[in-house]
């Protein structure tokens, strides 16, 4: 119960800072979702990003065109994200996070990963830059779905790495 | 996959249309998605545009130049030795080797002006496909930011800071074509941050189907280093390319009409060249919410040997006509601009100021040769050339369907020439402003509806600003102005009412104030009379399905001297048509593949239209075979239909070994056979 109530006034948040910011001229966000699935034993990522800031950001970085329905253009916006994405144990270890795929839309681009038979708990520290390398604006909010309570995590520029508890 | 967990309010707030940001018309509108990324409501005119990475690949090209084809109305060809400069053909424009369209490569000038052999001499042989990410286009007078050579068009290339993936591709084929090439980005940490450091090579051996093999041998080579994004970074870049060839310039009729000469013989075995070209340049880019920011600089070291005959025994018949022009040069430049971005009074609009300064100092001549051996000198030349750019543009969206792009741009060249001989020395300053107005209506029903008009410009050689005797005849000649002036005016629509479908028509009407030429060839300047071109160009890309994609361009132009002349107001050269017919296939399964049919409309040959040259057409192909993730073979074929067509034709007057006198007579130089290019590319 306190968990629904915590999430519903999270996006009512989030949206409304992006009503706000929108009027302001832009704004980039990006929202992560880490959950554990309780059926397969694991810890499922799902990432959005809005479409102009990934068809930004490989044109920036490639100054080509790409089209992430292919495999082979898809492995290219994985790289990104692998180096600029991912979560520590309490020793300081790298959760072995699995790439599962994406979907792209016109307005949203939402990517899929998984750390099998692992449960959320382990994961102590995120590093995440997605996008903030690249986009100065760029604010991604990390939610954490534990057992008992939510823990929401934003990551600018400025600070790319912070810890789970 | 897992399940999704997304709180909807989120996602829904994620999913609101974000704003354009600071740096819109700069960026690349890439797309994800597989189609051509719409310019409705970002390009300025009808005629501009923007090929990607994935079409440019997509092409079949004999030499690299013909990349630029991509360009809808643009022809390349060739009518020398491999090495040699493209010819150009554009808007009704025999455009030789590059006057009137500019191109660039990452903001680096390739148009070599005061060049011995002719202005502009743009030679885009150091051009290596596997690099090219991007090819902007656009034509007529109508943007401030580009200046000399660019009122018929302007070709901007893009090579990659980093590629997606390493490749390396061996080809063999006929007519002794050979090539290998090898290109990766690794990523490397020099201390002050991780950057990629690309590096590229190319090897290249061809004959052609000439009967005197051009035996064009060809060392390309790129390294650069870059840091950060393409708008927010930084590159350095060096540059290397050397290659020799033989020639086979053109021939005359009467002699393959007569049996004594095959289409592919070669009269003065001797003809040919070689280049060197190395070059070191910089780019640097800042982009903010509100402002951006760009500087690059260039240092470019060309050479070129050139030995050609083209009227065989006219002049000598003892010792026959072969000349050389060699010409050496350091050419060195700074570009810079800035641009804001504001919103007043709820209008978007963005305001870029810039300099381009370019400085040439270029040893050249022309002397008679034999069999590449110096007989005489004509004329030798010191020339100095700078060049000062400003320009000012405000591009206003007024509202939601009305947005203005107003230009201003003021050019100051120098030109100083030190001539062997002292009547043809001297100094002269020449200046120009340029105005350029852009309104587009739209979009309705995604159309767009544009109006442009603007001035532009291309500099002469400088030689021709200070001669005052004609270095062969020894007769009086005239200077000529640096700067001659042209001025352009068009209609414009593009639309996307039909599903799947882009396109474009435009028309226009481009006035220089006098087709002054440069006759490399002779030593001299000559000063046509005023011109005008009108002309129509209708371009369309069709994407029928997810695999095939149809590309259907066609434009027709009229070019005549606005001079009075009792011989006729046709402009000799001048291309009346062109068209291409594309269909390229993707995706596939494991196939994929590109046929192409390109026209290439007639022209007069002389002033009062009595000879014509004959419309000639391509047809290109390749097909190409994915082996597993990173292997594919590719087959391309060329002249398809073994057209026995002319890549150029001239009327003038030349005389054969043995002939008794000089007579006119149409010059061809032909198209290269059928003929077949297997390749195996492995990616990494």
């Amino acid at each position: 119960m306190i968990g629904r109530r915590a999430r519903t006034l999270l996006a009512a948040t989030v949206l409304a800072c992006c009503c706000a910011a929108a009027w302001a001229h832009q704004f980039h966000v990006g929202i992560t979702d880490v959950s554990f699935n309780a059926r397969t034993g694991s810890t499922e990522i799902v990432h959005t990003y809005m479409t102009d800031d990934i068809d930004a950001l490989l044109a920036n970085l490639y100054q080509r065109q790409f089209d992430l329905t292919q495999p082979e253009h898809e492995a290219v916006l994985r790289k990104y994200i692998e180096k600029r994405f991912w979560m520590q144990s309490a020793d300081s270890q790298r959760l072995p996070i699995r790439w599962v795929g994406l979907r792209v839309g016109a307005e949203s681009v939402v990517i899929y990963q998984e750390i099998e038979n692992t449960p959320l708990s382990k994961t102590a520290a995120i590093h995440d830059e997605v996008l903030t390398d690249f986009i100065a604006e760029q604010s991604n909010t990390v939610t954490l779905h534990g057992k008992d309570m939510i823990t929401t995590l934003i990551f600018e520029r400025k600070n790319p790495d912070q810890g789970v508890r | 996959m897992p399940t999704l967990r997304l709180t909807p309010c989120a996602l829904a707030a994620l999913l609101l249309q974000a704003p354009c940001r600071a740096d819109d018309d700069v960026l690349q509108r890439v797309l994800v998605g597989g189609s051509r990324a719409s310019v409705l409501g970002v390009a300025d005119s009808a005629n501009a545009g923007t090929v990607d990475q994935k079409q440019l690949a997509a092409r079949t090209v004999y030499r690299p130049g013909e990349l630029l084809e991509a360009t809808p109305g643009l022809i390349v060809s060739q009518h020398s030795g491999e090495g040699k400069a493209n010819q150009f053909y554009l808007r009704g424009f025999n455009l030789d080797h590059g006057t009137d369209l500019r191109t660039t490569l990452d903001d680096m000038p390739v148009n070599q002006r005061s060049h011995a052999h002719g202005q502009g001499w743009t030679d885009l042989n150091f051009l290596m496909p596997e690099l090219a990410t991007r090819l902007d286009y656009r034509k007529g007078p109508y943007s401030a930011q580009h200046g000399d050579f660019a009122s018929a068009g302007s070709a901007a290339v893009t090579y990659a800071n980093r590629l997606a993936q390493g490749v390396a591709s061996a080809s063999i084929g006929q007519n002794g074509y050979a090539r290998a090439a090898i290109a990766a980005s690794p990523e490397v940490n020099l201390g002050s941050g991780s950057g990629n450091l690309l590096s590229a090579l190319e090897v290249l051996h061809n004959d052609g189907p000439f009967r005197h093999p051009d035996d064009y041998q060809k060392v390309n080579g790129v390294l650069r280093y870059s840091q950060g994004y393409a708008n927010n970074g930084f590159s350095v870049t060096a540059m290397a390319y050397r290659a020799t060839w033989n020639a086979t310039d053109q021939v005359p009729q009467r002699a393959v009409d007569a049996g004594a000469l095959t289409r592919f013989d070669t009269i003065d075995a001797t003809d040919g060249g070689a280049a060197r070209r190395y070059s070191l340049s910089g780019v640097w880019r800042r982009t903010g919410s509100d402002s951006s920011s760009k500087a690059s600089a260039y240092l470019i070291r060309n050479q070129l040997d050139l030995y050609s005959n083209f009227t065989y025994f006219k002049d000598d018949p003892v010792n026959g006509d072969q000349f050389s022009q060699p010409d050496r040069r350091i050419t060195s430049g700074f570009n810079a601009s800035h641009t804001w971005h504001a919103h007043p009074a709820g209008l978007q609009s963005s305001v870029t100021i810039g300099a381009q300064l370019q400085n040439d100092n270029v040893f050249n001549g022309l002397h008679n040769t034999k069999a590449r051996r110096r007989l005489s000198t004509t004329r030798e030349d010191h020339v100095v050339e700078t060049s000062v750019g400003l320009f000012v543009d405000n591009s206003t969206r007024w509202t939601q369907t009305f947005r203005t792009v107003a230009g201003l741009r003021a050019d100051h060249y120098r030109f100083n020439v030190a001539s062997s001989l002292a009547a043809n020395s001297g100094t002269s300053n020449a200046s120009l402003l340029s105005p350029s107005l852009s309104l587009i209506f739209g979009p309705w029903k995604r159309t767009d509806f544009y109006v442009n008009a603007g001035n532009g410009f291309h500099s002469n050689d400088a030689r021709g600003t200070s001669s005052t005797i004609d270095p062969r005849s020894g007769q009086a000649a005239g200077k000529v102005p640096g700067l001659v002036r042209s001025r352009g005016m068009e209609f414009g629509v593009r639309t996307e009412i039909v599903p799947k479908l882009q396109t474009a028509l435009s028309l226009y009407r481009l006035d220089f104030d006098s087709e002054l030429t440069f006759v490399g060839d002779a030593g001299t300047t000559e000063a046509g009379g005023p011109s005008r071109r009108i002309g129509i160009e209708f371009s369309n890309y069709y994407k029928a399905l997810k695999w095939l994609t149809v590309d259907v361009d066609v434009a027709f132009a009229r070019a005549r001297s606005r001079a009075f002349s009792p011989q006729g107001n046709h402009i000799p050269g001048a291309v009346e048509g062109v068209g291409q017919l594309a269909l390229t296939l993707n995706q596939l399964g494991p196939w994929s593949g590109a046929l192409r049919l390109r026209y290439f409309g007639p022209r007069p040959l002389i002033d009062n239209n009595s000879v014509r040259s004959k419309p000639g057409t391509t047809l290109n192909g390749r097909i190409a075979y994915q082996l597993g993730k990173t292997m594919k073979v590719e087959l391309e074929g060329f002249n398809l239909a073994n057209r026995r067509d002319s890549a150029i034709d001239y009327l003038y007057a030349s005389r054969l070994a043995g002939e008794p006198e000089a007579r006119d007579d149409i010059h061809f130089h032909p198209v290269e056979s059928r003929s077949a290019r297997l390749t195996l590319v492995k990616n990494w």
